[in-house]
Formats: structure tokens, C-alpha cells, sequence
């Protein structure tokens, strides 16, 4: 059923925070990606639609100290772009959709839709990041896991918009990669993001579409941490190793059979692409001064 | 002597930009959802949620009564049957009694505008009765609850024999069997289908609807309205792509001019694309057992053929497509025996019917697939043994199909040579591999789809003073290039250049009859009646030309605008000349041509289905690289061939070439039509998967011209066959490259690890179901296939 909905359209933040609290049913909107196509089939019918994209602040992005500010409204285009030295986010992004996807799409809406299947989010997860949510009267900070709840469910209050993410700037090799059907327009059946932290002495792994939110493994991340001689990149590592390693990401998945994929299959692809991941950032960190 | 004589030609032959080339990338082309009509109403169908059931009562009472809603239809206004071949009219425009298949249409609204409809739809109260659903091929054949159609689940059985094929296993030195399975998938058009209908307070009706066969819509149109024809016009407008996915007659082009006539306001509608996976009529699943026996060298003594379809809900072109598949096994070797046995059956999904390769690509994978594995068990080379059995040109194959013009074996050396293929496949890199196979296409079916003894195509061409063509036939241009072949063929004949040419198609009121863009057979039937129809033309100017300039008439020739004297260069009137002397003569020029193909149908029933004026042929060889980690198959070059008789537009021939090969990598790799709980898994672009230009690989094409001798200026079709070789290549390639052999499309890379982590390196269908094939008619064979 057509009903009448209210747009509004805020040209700053603090406009927008105030129609947020004044309306809190009304739907928020920045690339309207997943938003429009929920519209378009009749699975969503939102009293009103706050169309984020005309908000400067929520479109911006700083480097804050040693962390880095991800404003909500930076299209993945935009990242591709501007924000080379980010690896592992660069390559998520550049994955995203196809051109038009990526000229719209942003990670504050691949947060705010919290798919276990977002690509943006286990980069995120693997950068430890947090989310900055802001209302009428202020802001705060949770860490993604506190954020994501669960699928397509996140801490948000309903008078809350998401303001941006923040990390710390990590030292050290990271990747991301994708199984899926095709190279283009392709959500995946199984995602993985790998992150050495030099400093920190940690690798850490993320996976995507393999569990009903995003899912680090800590247990591999331990295995590795205890593996590697941090002070000697040249070091080498065995096979055997990385295999176990690989194996022990394969055993943090949790997923599901569906239409995309088999759990058996999506297991599978977290220890390949776990195995790949650490040989790549292994290979790196040999080649680069990360010290 | 194709060089010569292409060189003569100043039209055709050439690589030219089509006459619609930039109208459709401009956005200036019109189809059918661009188009507007004032007070226009927007219509919506309500479809079926459930597999199975029966209807115990629509109620339409409540959308009726909302503000907008102008009419709401259910299965009792539209209660006359119709379907696509005249032994298949099973279908309801809306369901009145049962629906078949989640998709199907059951009521439909007209409102002032589609949010509106939509929500009508909503207030449509249907009672539904589950029943048991069928979702496969062994299920339709356990026929647990009551059968989908009332004769059962089976639609249609065949059997035909040619020469005792027992007997020729008996004596081969060696036989083997496979048996292999082929996905179910759909075309995937850009353009969704869309029909805007209008009815005239005289009583007219005018349906424009993006089909690709104006002509049997217009039929099925008056059957179901129960109008005379002459009250209906049908206009095609351009084709978004069709690949066989609008040449039946659907339900929303029967309710939008059901629409118009109750409302009498125009009336549009158009699919979403969720309702194209239902309106589907794509390409069957097939579950196929082939047996042949071989002597030692390689060459085959009989052949015995199975198939196993699984049709969905309704017949659509379901008996051709059962017969089709096969029909053409024939075609690429010679077979002196030759059994097949084809069954169809009834499921609970949408129905199945012609996509490009129509009922032939299934085969085609079987028997390529069979050939390699028998070339291996005979210590021959995948090229060795086709040449062993390679069919021959001006030859009839054992079950009557009439070769005549064949550039297969051209088409193989071509492919073979140019990817290094014998060299290179033995020692390929791990992980990559190199596979081959061949195949063969109709162009154009020999028979028409409801027997008649009228003309195929005719085409009308009239001259005016000032030197314009006006073209007038009845063929739909889909993407594949039709419009440019009349204007090509007319231009060439005539003399003039292709913007002298006004075409006006696809209409049934101004055109004379094309029976449409089905079966590859429109350049060779549309063609041949241009060039009959442009020839009289040409004949009467000729004879006003040689008047005035004092000659025969058979010594002028057309050509650059003008006609002159062939041996005195100097002597020459303008064609817009020409044309006003002869118009001064002997009032309007006008002139039509027809084609009516030979008659070339096997004495025998079920002979219908096979027969063509001429085949192409073509051959391929894939690349593949795979990663046995993950299972992924990527295909990084193609190397195709295909004889096309004459080129008229290289430039358009490669296009088809290279939009089979595409669309035959996502058949291969990534594209099914698969149910959940009687519930398509994926109706939708992002999730049905088929390739991006990413995944295109780098592909040579080839093309050989064998010249047919009854194909305009030689040529044959280029639409379909392309796609047939490269399913099976691929294939042939993944077992070269991994030692596995996936007999089962789509090779997903679940299938790959899968056949890695087996004994059997296979994964792959074991066998067929249990069913009693009625026993075989017993055909004669072609003269010269007796004793052999
Ligand atoms: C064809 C297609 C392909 C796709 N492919 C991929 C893919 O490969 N990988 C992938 O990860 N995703 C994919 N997506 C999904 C989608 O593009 C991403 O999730 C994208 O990040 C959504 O961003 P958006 O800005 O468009 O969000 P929107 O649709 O505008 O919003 C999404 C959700 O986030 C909320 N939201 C957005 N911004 C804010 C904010 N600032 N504060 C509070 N809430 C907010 C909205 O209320 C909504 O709930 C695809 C979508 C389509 C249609």
C-alpha cells in the first residue's frame, strides 16, 4: 500500500540530530543502497526518511592523532580514492557492488544494515575499531563488537545517528578477500580480513558471511602471535604453520547452508583464504621496514 | 572466390554500424514501457505464492472498490485456453482452477497508476487449496498426489529408431555410457517484458508488446478474445534482448488488452524483473543417458539417446523441445544408427521453454563431454576421434536432416591451429587446461509452428520519386541485427546506400508476415524474401532505365545511387531518376518477395522438428585455469569458429559469437534456476548469478564462410550456434586441467572440490529414473545410410 511518508532533508548535523529525536521511526538514508531495494520490494514502509546525504560533517575524514575518522557518508568510491595507505579497507571497498554500488554506498550504511555479509565490517573488526554514535545530546563510542549485535541488529538508539568509525592507524601488512561467484556484484559467501599489528604484536583475523554477525578468531590470532618472531621479519614460518593457523580460522566459522553457499563450503573458503591472507602479509612484512 | 565476389558487393559483407545502433544507446529507442498514451491505466498481476494448488475462490471485492482501481480481472473473464504450439493449449491467461508453479497469474488489476495497483493487489482475497508439489524430474515421475495437468505428469513421450542400434552396439569393438545432468536456467534480458494495449471506440485493438513473434501474439490474441484478427494490430516494439525469453504468448499481454477493452483506456504493463524468473520459459533441466559403440578406430557404429525433461508447470514449446533434443547429435558426425528416446514431464515451477541453443545445448554437453571420454579410452586425441565421424557436406544423416553447405571441418582446424591445442593440451601448466568440442545449429526451422502451407517471411519494398526504400516486413529486430540485414540485402540489390532505406517492421496492420525471431531464421528466411522482393523491384526500374538510356535491361547495374551501363561507365541516370521514370510509366513501384523453405521433413512422425534449409556449424577450444583450493574455474581465452555462410555484417556475426560465448560461460559456470520449497532461490540480478564483463575472457573468433547455396548471398544463422560448442569445451577443459570430470551443469566450484575429494574424481547424476519409453517408432533410413 502507497502511504504518504515525510522526507526530510537536513542540511546539517545538528538539523538532522534534532528530526532524529523528534522522529524517532523515521528511517535514516545516506547511499539508500540497502535502504531503497527494503522500499522497493515492500519489506520496509518507514514512517519517514531522513536523507543524510546533504550533511557535510557526516561526509568527512581525518586522521586524529594516531587514529584515523571514518565519517558515516564516505562512499566507498571516495575510499577507493582517497585512502590508499588503508589497505585491506581500500580492497573491501573496491569490492562493494559495482561503480554505481560504490559511488553510493557508504560504511556508516554498511553498518547501520549489519549484515554479516557487509564487506566493510570485517575490516573493521580486524582494525579494532569503534563506532561514534551521536544523538541530541552527545556522542559516544562502542567497540564494533558491542556495535554489531547480531544480524541486521546494532546498539543504536533510535534517536541516534551513526556519526563515524575510529582506529587506531595500525603498522603493519593486512589484507582482504572475497569468495564469491563472479568479481563484480557479488555478496559474499565467505569474507576475510587480515591485519599484522607490528606494534601491538598481533595478527588479526575477521570473517564475514560466516556466522550470524562478523566473527573474529581468537584462537588463530593467539597460535599466530606466539608463531611469529616479531623482531625478525625475515624470519621464516613452515607450512605447517600457516596450515594450522588456517585451520584454526576455518573452526571460529560458524555458518549456515543457504542459497549462496554450503557451511561446508564457506569453512573451506575461511581456511584458504586465512592460509592466502598470512602467506601475503608474511611475504610483505619481509619486503618492508614495518620496525 | 568468396573474396572475389565480396569484393563486387558494396553493402553486404561490410562491417557497418546497425540502423539502430544509435537510437538505442542514445535512449532514443521506444520500447514497449517508454511508451505513453494519454489517460493511460497501469496494470499490475497477482501471482500465485504456492508451487501447487487449488483455487477455491478469488475475491475481488475490496480492490475493487478502492479509489483508482478501474478494473480487476480474475480467471473467469479470460476462461479460453491457449499456448504457443497448437498441441499444448494448457494454458490460462489467469488461473481459474489451479496454479502450477509459484509465479503464476490468478487476477489482475488496472489502476491510475502502478503504487495504486499494487496495493489492490494486496486486497485480492484468494483461497487456496495446497497440494503436494512435484520440484523434479523423480518426483514428477513418483507422482505422489494428484498430477499437475489432468493426463498426468507426463507431457509428452517419444521414441524413434533409425537402423537397429542393438545390433550396432553388438558389433562395435567398443561401448560406453554416460550419464549427465544440465541445470535449469533463464536469459536474463536487460530489457524486463512490457505490453501497453489500446481499444478503440471502432472497435480495434492494438497490442504493443516487446516479443519476439508479433505474429503468433496476434493469433493467440484472437483465439483468447475471441476477436477476429482483423480487429487486432500487434506491434513489436525493439527487443531489450529476448534469447527465446518473449517468443511465447504471456498472460500479460493477454490481461493488458483484456484491460484496455473493459476500461477502454490504454492499459500498460511491465514485469518487474522478479516476475521475469517466472514468466521464464527458459532452458530445461535435463537429465540425459547416451550409449554409443565405437570400432577401434574411433568411428561410431550406433548411437542410443535419452532424455529426461523437466518441463515446469505448463507445455510452452515443451514437444519441440523434447524432440530438439534429439534431433542434432546427427548433424556434427555421422551416425549410421541412431535411437532416441525423450521424455518431458510437468513440475511445479515456471515453465520451461526456448533459450538460445533451444533443447540443443543440453545434448551438445552430453555428447561432447562422451566423445572425450571415449577418445581417451581409445587412445585418440579429442580432434582425432570428431574427424573420424565428422559429417560430410551435401550429405542426409540417418534420421533425414538434409546438409548441405558445411565448414565444420574448416571450423576445427581453424580453432585447433590457432590455440596451439594438440601441442599444448598434454602439457598445460597444473591447474590449467585446454578443452574442445564442436556443434551444429539450425537456420531457421523448416516447419512452422502451426501447419500451414503459407510463406515463412515476405517482405514488401516500394521505391518513391525521390529516391527513397521504404522496407516492409514482419521481423522483429531483438539486438541481433535483423533490421540491418533487410536494409542491407534491399540496399545491395537496389544500389543504394543503407540511409536511402526506411524499414518499417513488426507490425501486423502495414507488414506483411515474418513468423518471427525464433529459431535462428530470420537472416536466411527474411534475407532470401528481400532479396526476391528488391529483385522485382530492380527488374521493373531496370527496364524504365534502359529506355532512356537506349539498352537492354540486362545490361544496367545498381550501384553507388546510380544505374548506368555496365560497359560504358559514362552512360548512367540517378536511381531517384530511374525511379520517377518508371513511377511516370507505369504508376507506384512496389514490389514483395517471399520465402517459403523446401520441404525436407523425414518420412516419418515426428520428422517436424530437425529439418532446416541450412546449418552452421561451429567449433571451440576454452582455457581454463583453475584453483584446486577453492574449486573456482576461471576462463581466461576462447577460441571459436563458426561457419556462417556469408558474413552480410561481420561486425554483428562476431557480436553473436561473442555474446554466446559469454552466455554460455555463465550457463557453464554460475547461472541456475534452482526452487526452495517450490520457491525460486533467486529472483533477482544480484543473487542469479551470471557473469560481468570481469569474467569475460579474451576470446578469437573466427569466422568461415562456406557460402550456402540457398542462403541469401550465401549466408547462414550466427544467433544461436555459437553458444552450443563452448558449454562442453569448458567442461573438457576442467577435466584436462584437474583429471576431473564434472558431468553436471552449471561446474560450480562446489562441485570441483567435491569431485577432488571422491575416488571417482566425477560428480555427476548415476544413473536415470525407471520409465517404460513407448517402443520406438521404426523409421526407414535415408538411401544411403541401408546396410551400413
Ligand atoms: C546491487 C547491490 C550490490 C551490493 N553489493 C554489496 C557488496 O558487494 N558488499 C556489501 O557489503 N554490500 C553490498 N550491497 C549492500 C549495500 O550497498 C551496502 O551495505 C552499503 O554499505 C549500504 O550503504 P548505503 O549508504 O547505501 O546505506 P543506506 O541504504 O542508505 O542505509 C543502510 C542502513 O544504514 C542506516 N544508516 C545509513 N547511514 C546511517 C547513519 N549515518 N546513521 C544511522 N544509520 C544510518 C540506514 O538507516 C539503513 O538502515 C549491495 C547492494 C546492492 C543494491
Amino acid at each position: 500500500m502507497r502511504s504518504e511518508m515525510d522526507v526530510y532533508v537536513p542540511r546539517t548535523l545538528d538539523e538532522a540530530l534534532q528530526q532524529k529525536s523528534a522522529h524517532p521511526d523515521a528511517i535514516s538514508l545516506a547511499g539508500g543502497t540497502d535502504v531503497m531495494v527494503e522500499i522497493n520490494f515492500g519489506r520496509l514502509r518507514p514512517a519517514g526518511i531522513i536523507d543524510l546525504t546533504r550533511i557535510p560533517e557526516l561526509r568527512e575524514w581525518r586522521r586524529e592523532d594516531s587514529h584515523l575518522f571514518l565519517g558515516a557518508g564516505v562512499t566507498y568510491s571516495r575510499i577507493v580514492r582517497e585512502l590508499a595507505d588503508f589497505v585491506p579497507l581500500v580492497q573491501a571497498s573496491r569490492s562493494v557492488g559495482s561503480p554505481q554500488i560504490r559511488n553510493r554506498g557508504t560504511v556508516g550504511g554498511n553498518l547501520g544494515t549489519a549484515s554479516p555479509a557487509g564487506d566493510a565490517l570485517p575490516v573493521l573488526a580486524a582494525y579494532d575499531a569503534e563506532v561514534v554514535l551521536q544523538n541530541r545530546r552527545g556522542t559516544r563510542s562502542l567497540p564494533w563488537h558491542t556495535f554489531l549485535q547480531g544480524p541486521k541488529k546494532t546498539a543504536m538508539a533510535p534517536d541516534e545517528l551513526i556519526r563515524g568509525t575510529r582506529w587506531q592507524v595500525v603498522n603493519g601488512p593486512g589484507s582482504f578477500s572475497k569468495i564469491g561467484t563472479r568479481n563484480a556484484m557479488v555478496i559474499a559467501v565467505a569474507g576475510l580480513c587480515l591485519q599484522v599489528d607490528q606494534d601491538a604484536r598481533q595478527v588479526r583475523v575477521a570473517l564475514g558471511s560466516v556466522g550470524p554477525t562478523i566473527l573474529r578468531a581468537p584462537e588463530a590470532e593467539r597460535f599466530i602471535a606466539e608463531r611469529l618472531t616479531w623482531d625478525d621479519p625475515g624470519a621464516p614460518v613452515t607450512d605447517e604453520v600457516v596450515a594450522e593457523f588456517a585451520e584454526l580460522v576455518g573452526r571460529a566459522a560458524k555458518p549456515i547452508d543457504d542459497v549462496r553457499g554450503t557451511a561446508r563450503y564457506r569453512v573451506h573458503g575461511c581456511t584458504v583464504l586465512a592460509g592466502r591472507a598470512l602467506r601475503w602479509a608474511l611475504e610483505e612484512r619481509k619486503a618492508f621496514k614495518w620496525l | 572466390m568468396a573474396k572475389t565476389q565480396a569484393d563486387e558487393l558494396a553493402v553486404v559483407g561490410k562491417s557497418l554500424p546497425k540502423p539502430d545502433a544509435m537510437g538505442k544507446v542514445s535512449g532514443q529507442a521506444r520500447f514497449a514501457d517508454d511508451l505513453m498514451l494519454p489517460r493511460m491505466l497501469f496494470a499490475r498481476i497477482l501471482r500465485s505464492p504456492l508451487p501447487h494448488a487449488r483455487i477455491r475462490q478469488v475475491d475481488a471485492s475490496r480492490a475493487r472498490a478502492m479509489p483508482g482501481v478501474q478494473a480487476v480481472l480474475t480467471g473467469e473473464d479470460l476462461p479460453i485456453k491457449y499456448g504457443i504450439l497448437p498441441v499444448s493449449q494448457d494454458e490460462e491467461a489467469l488461473c481459474s482452477e489451479k496454479v502450477r508453479y509459484v509465479g503464476d497469474p490468478v487476477a489482475a488489476v488496472a489502476a491510475t497508476d502502478e503504487w495504486i495497483a499494487d496495493a489492490a493487489l494486496e486486497a485480492i482475497d484468494v483461497s487456496f487449496e495446497a497440494l503436494p508439489s512435484v520440484m523434479s524430474i523423480d518426483e514428477a515421475l513418483a507422482q505422489p498426489g494428484e498430477p499437475i495437468h489432468p493426463r498426468g505428469n507426463v507431457h509428452k513421450a517419444v521414441a524413434l529408431e533409425f537402423g537397429d542400434t542393438e545390433e550396432g552396439l553388438r558389433s562395435a569393438d567398443h561401448t560406453r555410457e554416460d550419464v549427465v545432468f544440465f541445470e535449469g536456467n533463464t536469459h536474463l534480458p536487460m530489457e524486463q517484458h512490457a505490453a501497453v494495449a489500446q481499444y478503440g471506440q471502432d472497435g480495434k485493438l492494438t497490442v504493443w508488446s516487446s516479443t519476439q513473434t508479433p505474429h503468433y501474439v496476434h493469433r493467440a490474441l484472437g483465439k483468447v478474445l475471441e476477436l477476429p484478427m482483423s480487429r487486432i494490430r500487434v506491434i513489436a516494439t525493439p527487443n531489450g534482448g529476448g534469447f527465446g525469453g518473449k517468443s511465447d504468448i504471456f498472460a500479460h499481454e493477454i490481461v493488458a488488452a483484456k484491460l484496455a477493452m473493459v476500461t477502454g483506456r490504454p492499459v500498460k504493463i511491465t514485469l518487474t524483473r522478479e516476475e521475469v524468473f517466472y514468466a521464464h520459459r527458459g532452458r530445461h533441466p535435463v537429465l540425459m543417458k547416451v550409449r554409443t559403440g565405437f570400432r577401434r578406430d574411433g568411428r561410431i557404429t550406433a548411437m542410443q539417446f535419452q532424455s529426461f525433461l523437466d518441463g515446469g508447470g505448463y507445455g510452452s514449446y515443451g514437444v519441440a523441445s523434447t524432440y530438439y533434443t534429439g534431433a542434432l547429435q546427427t548433424a556434427t558426425y555421422a551416425i549410421p544408427r541412431y535411437r532416441f528416446e525423450g521424455v518431458r514431464l510437468f513440475t511445479n515451477k515456471p515453465p520451461c521453454g526456448p533459450k538460445r541453443g533451444h533443447g540443443t545445448p543440453q545434448p551438445r554437453f552430453a555428447l561432447e563431454v562422451h566423445l572425450d571420454k571415449v577418445a581417451d579410452e581409445l587412445g585418440l586425441d579429442p580432434v582425432a576421434i570428431r574427424r573420424r565421424n565428422l559429417v560430410q557436406p551435401n550429405s542426409q544423416t540417418v534420421n533425414w536432416l538434409r546438409i548441405t553447405s558445411c565448414g565444420l571441418e574448416a571450423c576445427m582446424d581453424r580453432v585447433v591451429a590457432d590455440s596451439r591445442f594438440l601441442e599444448r593440451r598434454t602439457a598445460m601448466p597444473s591447474g590449467r587446461g585446454l578443452g574442445f568440442a564442436v556443434s551444429s545449429y539450425l537456420s531457421g526451422a523448416g516447419t512452422a509452428i502451426y501447419w500451414n502451407d503459407m510463406p515463412h517471411s515476405e517482405v514488401q519494398v516500394k521505391v518513391d520519386r525521390g529516391g527513397g526504400v521504404s522496407v516492409l516486413c514482419g521481423a522483429i529486430d531483438i539486438g541481433q541485427g535483423s533490421d540491418h540485414i533487410l536494409a542491407a540485402i534491399v540496399a545491395e540489390v537496389l544500389g543504394v546506400s543503407l540511409q536511402d532505406i526506411q524499414l518499417t517492421t513488426a507490425d501486423t496492420d502495414l507488414t506483411p508476415i515474418d513468423l518471427g525471431s525464433y529459431s535462428s531464421r530470420v537472416t536466411f528466411m527474411v534475407g532470401n524474401a528481400a532479396i526476391a522482393a528488391a529483385q522485382r523491384v530492380r527488374q521493373r526500374l531496370a527496364e524504365a532505365a534502359a529506355r532512356m538510356l537506349h539498352c537492354e535491361s540486362d545490361e544496367l547495374s545498381f550501384r553507388g545511387g546510380q544505374v548506368g551501363r555496365r560497359d560504358h561507365p559514362g552512360e548512367a541516370i540517378s536511381f531517384a531518376q530511374t525511379v520517377q521514370a518508371a513511377e511516370a510509366g507505369e504508376g507506384l513501384i512496389s514490389a514483395s518477395g517471399s520465402y517459403t523453405p523446401p520441404k525436407l521433413a523425414g518420412p516419418y512422425k515426428g520428422s517436424g522438428v530437425g529439418p532446416s534449409p541450412a546449418y552452421s556449424f561451429s567449433a571451440a577450444v576454452v582455457e581454463v585455469e583453475c584453483d584446486p583450493r577453492t574449486g573456482e574455474v576461471r576462463v581466461p581465452e576462447v577460441w571459436i569458429a563458426h561457419d556462417i555462410g556469408r558474413a552480410i555484417n561481420p561486425v554483428l556475426v562476431e557480436g553473436q559469437v561473442e555474446g554466446s560465448v559469454y552466455m554460455a560461460l555463465g550457463e557453464a559456470l554460475m547461472e541456475e534456476q534452482t526452487f526452495r520449497i517450490g520457491v525460486h532461490k533467486f529472483p533477482s540480478m544480484l543473487e542469479y548469478k551470471s557473469p560481468t564483463t570481469l569474467e569475460m575472457p579474451v576470446v578469437h573468433t573466427s569466422l568461415v564462410e562456406s557460402l550456402d547455396p540457398e542462403g541469401p548471398f550465401g549466408a547462414k544463422e550466427a544467433g544461436q550456434g555459437p553458444l552450443l560448442p563452448v558449454i562442453p569445451a569448458i567442461a573438457n577443459a576442467v577435466y584436462n586441467a584437474l583429471g576431473v570430470r564434472i558431468d553436471e551443469i552449471p561446474i560450480t566450484p562446489e562441485k570441483v572440490l567435491r569431485a577432488l575429494a571422491q575416488p571417482s574424481r566425477r560428480v555427476g547424476p548415476k544413473g536415470v529414473p525407471r520409465f517404460a519409453f513407448p517402443s520406438p517408432i521404426q523409421a526407414a533410413r535415408p538411401p544411403e545410410w541401408e546396410g551400413k
